[in-house]
């Protein structure tokens, strides 16, 4: 027994010696992209950039002592997204006084701009050089969430994490994660492979629908989320309609079919940017990939926890996740052969996963921090400044 | 000729614009129509003469009530809503029904068989019924026309204005036979029909707000007629 307890214990000390070593390039590197706001007179302002900071790292760091990924992000994930609306809700009130944004506000360009809209704005920004959305393209001091800035960091986050945007970026996914976390069991287990299809199919008539009336079809009638951040003003029928359906989706893709499925039901079969965004999969040197010399169990575990339904038979079989994978590493946790493994493209499947998933966090935690971290701390210095 | 030349440079000018404007109702559904490139290319055709029976139907109606009705918003907003409506209704059937709006497809799959019984009732194609609606559903390029045809101040004149027009514009209609390769990913169908299914339910909503208000709206409007003389003036 002696002996055995001292074998345990330099394996231990070894192994949070190495998770140290590995978090401490990304706790200075951070550091320095959170000194700006650690360096503001205001004590809630620093105050909530130390403490995203400390959350970040503290996560980043039970990554690499669990080797676990999934259950770690998807703290980060959920935090971002419930705290996303406190902050941007906090910041329309101070800036206008409500939710709802009036036509005259649209029209001088204060409309706060969103990834969202980018697949709609190819098309008509192709053939007339104009943007189709009313938001202003550099910031300006009554709309500071610009185009220019929100596009040059969708490209940067896009062309190294492909879709991964959806697990490390998406301000909005981490609430139906968040519902679809809660209960133990999905008591919605059926569901017909075919809806995974559906946001493509929401994609194609948003932007053949954005290109024929020059309008951000998707924000104006379909987006879930303006339930939770902002509005048309309701005047009349028409946006009393619009008000009507952003709640109506709002409730039923991201707050019920999350908790009956445990799955994100909002990105697996409705959201038309993530569809968009798998196009982008093939630019990472990312992937997940199945090793089918392990896998001979057939034990599907890694399908029935795909968040997305991203895995199925076929691609089991196949060793490569479908397009809609969003590398947020559940199946990779959840095999118990080590089937399921990080990758990187070009390099054999199975050799040096470990390598290959450190790559990939360097990568999406950067980014995570830099984007996901600075909405954090903003939403935490507006609740903390209620207290201090 | 002079007037020739001119109409087709104008469609060919705003072709972009007529592609746009008719897109949503025709790419979808070219996607869950047959494979291959010859099918489609039928296909398109017919739905182009489809919509040129549109405009040509709606050109002699407004020449018939003297070139008022395009400018008469209260009926301009009945027809684009019933014309929506019966959109929305055929992307609807499309989209739920997939080989009961093109015959063409069903019989090319199964074998032949003989008819027992009364004869199948005579149902036109689709994609012509789908090209005529949208020919009703008037784009801004085609109001243009509209008004600068008129200006020949005689019928037979007018609708050769609109063909070489309608000629100019089709051109740009070529690139939506790249839909035809897509087929070949066996989830493009499902994807299209799910299309047309939300872009039915966009366009019935239009169709209800046309028909529900076109009483509401006022009978002329001179912004209007500004703006058709605007457009004329640039084209």
């Amino acid at each position: 027994m002696p002996d055995q307890a001292r074998s345990i214990a330099p394996q231990s000390v070894r192994r949070i010696g190495r998770s140290l070593l590995l978090t401490v390039p990304m706790a200075l590197f951070t550091l320095l992209l959170f000194t700006p706001a650690l360096r503001e007179p205001e004590r809630p302002a620093k105050l909530a950039a130390l403490i995203t900071w400390a959350f970040m790292m503290m996560l980043f760091f039970q990554m690499m002592r669990t080797r676990q990924t999934y259950r770690w992000r998807r703290i980060f994930f959920v935090a971002l997204g419930f705290l996303f609306p406190v902050g941007f809700i906090w910041d329309l009130i101070a800036l206008r006084g409500s939710m709802s944004i009036p036509v005259e506000r649209m029209l001088s360009g204060d409309t706060p701009f969103c990834f969202m809209v980018i697949p709609m704005t190819l098309i008509p920004a192709a053939l007339t050089r104009t943007i189709i959305f009313p938001g202003s393209i550099l910031p300006t001091p009554s709309n500071p969430h610009s185009i220019a800035i929100m596009a040059a960091l969708w490209i940067l986050a896009t062309v190294i994490l492909g879709k991964a945007w959806c697990s490390y970026g998406c301000f909005f996914g981490g609430l139906d994660e968040g519902f679809s976390s809660i209960p133990k069991k999905a008591r919605l287990r059926k569901i017909n492979p075919k809806w995974r299809l559906a946001p493509w199919a929401i994609l194609v008539a948003i932007v053949l629908l954005a290109a024929a009336t020059y309008e951000p079809i998707y924000c104006k009638w379909l987006c879930p989320f303006k339930a939770v951040t902002e509005f048309s003003e309701v005047r009349s029928t028409q946006t009393a309609i619009q008000f009507g359906i952003f709640n109506a989706l709002f409730l039923g893709l991201v707050v019920v079919l999350p908790y009956l499925t445990k799955r994100r039901t909002q990105c697996a079969f409705f959201c038309p940017f993530g569809a968009f965004q798998s196009i982008f999969n093939w630019t990472s040197v990312f992937d997940i990939r199945i090793n089918k010399e392990k896998c001979a169990t057939g034990c599907v575990l890694c399908q029935n926890h795909c968040p997305t339904m991203a895995i199925d038979p076929s691609s089991i079989a196949g060793g490569k996740m479908l397009s809609t994978c969003m590398r947020c590493g559940a199946c990779v946790d959840v095999c118990r052969k080590n089937a399921a493994v990080w990758h990187i493209k070009g390099t054999t499947v199975g050799i040096a996963t470990e390598r290959a998933r450190l790559l990939y966090l360097y990568a999406a935690w950067v980014f995570a921090s830099m984007f996901g971290g600075a909405i954090i701390a903003n939403s935490l210095q507006k609740l903390i400044g209620l207290i201090v | 000729m002079g007037s020739l030349t001119e109409a087709l440079v104008l469609g060919l000018g705003s072709g972009p614009v007529c592609l746009a404007a008719c897109g949503p109702a025709l790419l979808p559904w070219l996607g869950a129509e047959p494979r291959e490139l010859r099918a489609t290319s039928r296909l398109l055709g017919l739905f182009l003469g489809g919509r040129l029976a549109g405009y040509l139907g709606f050109a002699v109606v407004a020449w018939a009530a003297g070139m008022a009705l395009p400018l008469d918003l209260r009926l301009r907003t009945l027809i684009f809503g019933l014309a929506n409506l019966g959109l929305a209704g055929l992307l609807g059937v499309s989209a739920c029904l997939p080989h009961r709006t093109c015959p063409m497809v069903a019989s090319a799959r199964e074998p032949r068989l003989y008819q027992i019984g009364a004869a199948k009732r005579y149902r036109p194609p689709a994609a012509v019924t789908l090209g005529f609606f949208t020919g009703l559903n008037l784009c801004p390029p085609f109001v243009a026309a509209g008004v600068r045809a008129a200006a020949t101040h005689s019928l037979p004149g007018a609708l050769i204005f609109f063909t070489a027009f309608f000629v100019g514009t089709a051109v740009w209609f070529i690139p939506a036979l790249a839909v035809s390769p897509l087929r070949r990913f066996r989830s493009v169908p499902t994807i299209a029909r799910m299309a047309m299914a939300v872009l039915a339910i966009y366009y019935a909503y239009l169709g209800v707000v046309g028909a529900a208000s076109w009483q509401l709206v006022p009978r002329q409007s001179a912004q209007l007629v500004i703006l058709i003389s605007g457009m004329v003036t640039h084209a």
